[in-house]
């Protein structure tokens, strides 16, 4: 088991996951959902110390996804799934696809031009899944145009609950360690007061042109630029099964799903890259 | 994983970052602003910071009903500077943007759309017209915009003769590239605030800040004039400033430099205009913003009539409020809590559009008076009498103005040619280009004042003239042509009197012939006008004339429906001069039946007149 910095992706992840969840909590009565980008605003400017408890929140879940998506790969590459359950394997699998759930809730819930620009994305991907496809995008995004309480419940509620079950499962501890707390505090804190997060536009002023997604998504908003919509939940979802699938693998066929997961992480920037280079060249 | 020193390094981090942050709520608390926040149920952040008393328009547009943001535009919800100010518009009105922001639903939508139709934002009659000059086409009708002008890649030597010279008078010319002849650029509102917006008042070249200047539906006289006192000069005449030059030969007793240096003489202002009238007065909503339609050219989106405020000499029939079809007035009389009774009675204009500031003033309908829409003072509108000045048989086709108009401004000699060395501002491009069109005069032959001509409009009218272009080109050196013309242009002068002109100053006059100045000398037998400028090789023609004395053909306009007289209608009209020296008032007796009183003479039945006899029959 490697050991430092490297072994200790998963506590981070969980101590970021803490963070996230308190700064979550101090901004819940801060925002309206029927006002979201007003709440931003209130947030990022009209309470002493928001921008502040908003940068940590913001930070602390991109510190989640990135340690989260680090551990994935520092287990696989020492082969430390085979020790988990199949059960619990998989469920951290879906553990993965939960929080960039939550942290797309996250950016749509801003209420401004991107964020609108999302949401109508997220809604057409829902759409596309045949059969369930309506009722889909009602129970997970809501109906209204700007109307982001069903967004909020899920952000709030549904998912954070969800995460923080699975990574109790997970790492068989509902809270952090001391150590990674305060390190993952420290970077955090120090992220939210150097670099504070901008307002973004509102949806009447927005340049036209491409809208940029959260950045994690990038990649999937490059795919979508040429590939049909099914696309954007058959292809998260065959790499999430191709993950939890590994567990089941050994030898060449492991390696070569292996493989695969690295093509998709590469294919994913090569995407990303080809939507800003498009979306420069729109503005 | 988390040694010693990775922990230090991030509470060294930790501590930059709450420095950061400390520094960043600073700004954040000093930045609020103590304005208020909200108008009318909306937030409008933008007063937070901009709550001054120099900051607000005032008026209907205080900033206490409407905030900055539904003219601005901007983000209003934004605490941030930059994102506040991010998509701001800098100049509202301007017609790029004004379904914005003027134009936004709720405001004035369909004013905006007219404005972007209506002849001063496309001023399709000056392209037409300079093409025309130019050679570049036949007549005088253009589908072509300034627009479409200024935007054109490659444009013709007319156009960018326009370009160079006339460009920057349209409402769709932006503040920097804009030229108003009264105003410095940056003091100057752009499309409907070009009228709606009186100039800034200036603090000094170097004044950061100035204050917020009033927005107002009653528009001065003074913001016609940044464009009106030019080309036609309609402004200044009806000012009763008569723009002339360093070449003129014109003697003036009253200079009266115009505020950007041009020399112009006080004269006989517009009788309207010494009561206290402004050009908002009589000019209707639909000539100013335009009906919605597509006009060719200005003229024709003119409504108002003499008549309409002081009526007729034939009996017209009555109309009431109930007839009126015009929702636009209807809105605005409603805003302004005014009602009218259906049964009022109303005068309208050419097309129906009522003019609402003129009421009856008594409870029998027959006298009127016209209410100042920027001093709300009632005047009284005399109607015109049903007299033999007015009923005069022969002159059933004379306007009001060819009478009632007492000068015209003149250019008798205007000499445009294109220097390719030289550089000048192109208001298409927004810069300087190479190329300069240089515009100058002949000594003694420039810019003045005289009596105008008489026009034949449409067959059906005469109307005054006046020279519009008696012009020499030479742009061969912008690949154009090389020539001179000598257009006259009919147009109301704005000089307005009381008094018209006399018998003697029509059927005598070599003006109102269009011959020019010079000496006319009328018997029944012979006629012969001597000019005072004569035109080099020309017989018997002045420089500043329109036509010869009794001419093969018509002199031609700047508009295709609009001529000189021809030589039977000037043998017409000074038909009438031999008879003048004894018979000086139109109500004298002879004039009931002209011809019938000329051929008692020839029969010698009236022994006591001296004129000749009849000329001799006429080829």
């Amino acid at each position: 088991m490697p050991t430092g910095l490297r072994g200790s992706l998963g506590r981070l992840s969980l101590a970021c996951f803490a963070l996230c969840a308190g700064s979550g909590v101090a901004l819940v009565p801060l925002y309206d959902p029927a006002n979201a980008r007003e709440s931003l605003e209130w947030i990022a400017g009209g309470v002493p110390w928001g921008f502040f408890a908003r940068g940590v929140h913001a930070w602390a879940a991109w510190g989640l996804l990135v340690c989260g998506l680090l551990h994935v790969a520092d287990v696989l590459a020492a082969g430390g799934d085979a020790k988990l359950a199949q059960g619990v394997w998989w469920r951290s699998s879906a553990l993965l696809g939960l929080v960039f759930a939550a942290l797309l809730g996250g950016f749509v819930m801003r209420g401004d031009a991107g964020a609108l620009g999302a949401l109508r994305v997220a809604r057409g991907l829902c759409e596309s899944v045949p059969l369930v496809g309506a009722p889909l995008v009602a129970g997970l995004w809501g109906t209204g145009e700007t109307q982001l309480a069903v967004v909020a419940m899920h952000h709030v509620g549904t998912f954070t609950l969800l995460v923080a079950l699975l990574s109790a499962e997970h790492g068989a501890r509902l809270l952090p360690d001391d150590r990674a707390l305060v390190l993952g505090a420290c970077v955090v804190g120090a992220l939210a007061g150097l670099v504070p997060l901008p307002v973004g536009d509102a949806p009447e002023v927005a340049p036209s042109g491409l809208t940029e997604g959260p950045w994690y998504l990038i990649g999937l908003q490059g795919l979508l630029l040429d590939a049909p919509p099914a696309f954007g939940w058959i292809v998260p979802l065959a790499v999430l099964g191709l993950l939890g699938g590994v567990r089941h693998l050994k030898g060449p066929p492991r390696r070569a799903a292996l493989a695969t997961l690295a093509f998709a992480l590469l294919a994913w920037v090569g995407f990303s890259v080809r939507f800003l280079l498009l979306a420069g060249g729109t503005r | 994983m988390t040694r010693t020193p990775a922990l230090l390094v991030a509470w060294l981090a930790l501590a930059m970052g709450l420095v950061a942050a400390l520094l960043h709520e600073r700004s954040r608390a000093r930045d609020l602003g103590g304005g208020p926040t909200q108008v009318a149920g909306r937030t409008e952040r933008c007063l937070a910071c901009h709550s001054a008393p120099e900051d607000d328009p005032g008026g209907a547009h205080t900033a206490a009903a409407l905030g900055c943001s539904p003219c601005h535009l901007g983000d209003p919800g934004s605490r941030d500077k930059a994102r506040a100010h991010a998509g701001m518009e800098p100049e509202p009105g301007a017609l790029d943007s004004a379904g914005r922001t003027c134009g936004r639903a709720g405001c004035h939508a369909s004013e905006a759309e007219r404005v972007a139709r209506s002849p001063m934002a496309t001023a399709r009659g000056i392209v037409a017209v300079n093409r025309r000059v130019f050679g570049e086409t036949r007549h005088a009708e253009a589908s072509n915009t300034i627009e479409d002008v200024l935007a054109d890649p490659k444009p013709s030597p007319a156009d960018t003769h326009l370009r160079k010279l006339c460009g920057g008078c349209h409402l769709g010319a932006r503040r920097d590239n804009r030229d108003d002849a009264l105003s410095h650029g940056r003091h100057l509102g752009t499309g409907c605030s070009a009228c709606h917006a009186e100039r800034r008042p200036s603090r000094g070249p170097d004044a950061a800040r100035l204050p917020h200047v009033p927005i107002d539906a009653r528009v001065p006289d003074s913001r016609c004039a940044g464009c009106h006192s030019r080309s036609a000069r309609i402004s200044l005449s009806y000012a009763g400033l008569a723009e002339t030059s360093a070449h003129s030969a014109q003697t003036c007793a009253d200079p009266a430099p115009l505020p950007d240096g041009r020399p112009a003489c006080r004269v006989q202002a517009d009788v309207h205009q010494r009561g206290g009238m402004a050009c908002i007065d009589c000019h209707l909503h639909t000539e100013l913003m335009g009906d919605g339609h597509v006009r060719a050219r200005a003229s024709q989106g003119v409504e108002i009539t003499c008549e309409a405020c002081h009526g007729g000499t034939s009996v017209a029939a009555r109309r009431t409020w109930g007839d009126v079809l015009d929702d636009v007035t209807r809105r605005w009389l409603a805003t302004r809590g005014e009602v009218r009774d259906d049964v009022e009675a109303v005068r309208l204009g050419a097309r129906g559009t009522p003019v609402w500031n003129l009421r009856p003033d008594g409870g029998d309908n027959a006298g009127w008076s016209l209410t100042g829409k920027l001093d709300g003072r009632a005047r009284v509108a005399r109607q015109t009498p049903v007299d033999r000045n007015h009923t005069l048989r022969g002159h059933e086709r004379l306007t009001c103005a060819a009478c009632h108009s007492a000068w015209i401004p003149t250019c008798a000699s205007c000499h445009t040619r294109f220097d390719p060395s030289g550089a000048q501002w192109d208001f298409g491009a927004g810069r300087v280009t190479p190329g300069r069109w240089i515009e100058d005069e002949t000594p003694g032959l420039g810019m003045g004042f005289a009596p105008p001509a008489l026009a034949v409009v449409a067959g059906t009218r005469i109307a005054p003239a006046g020279p519009g272009m008696i012009l020499s080109i030479e742009a061969r050196a912008a690949s154009g042509p090389s020539g001179s013309r000598r257009l006259f242009a009919s147009w109301d002068p704005h000089t307005t009197q009381k008094t018209a002109r006399t018998c003697v100053q029509c059927h005598a006059s070599p003006e109102a012939l269009g011959l020019g100045a010079g000496r006319l000398d009328v018997t029944r037998a012979r006629t012969t006008f001597t000019p005072a400028r004569p035109v080099p090789r020309v017989d018997a023609l002045d420089e500043g004339g329109w036509v010869a004395l009794f001419p093969r053909a018509p002199g031609t306009s700047t508009r295709d429906e609009v001529r000189s007289l021809d030589a039977e209608e000037q043998r017409r009209v000074l038909g009438v001069a031999p008879c003048l020296a004894c018979h000086a008032a139109a109500s004298d007796g002879i004039y009931v039946d002209f011809k019938r009183s000329l051929a008692r003479v020839d029969a010698r039945e009236a022994p006591r007149c001296r004129i000749d006899a009849a000329p001799p029959s006429r080829p």
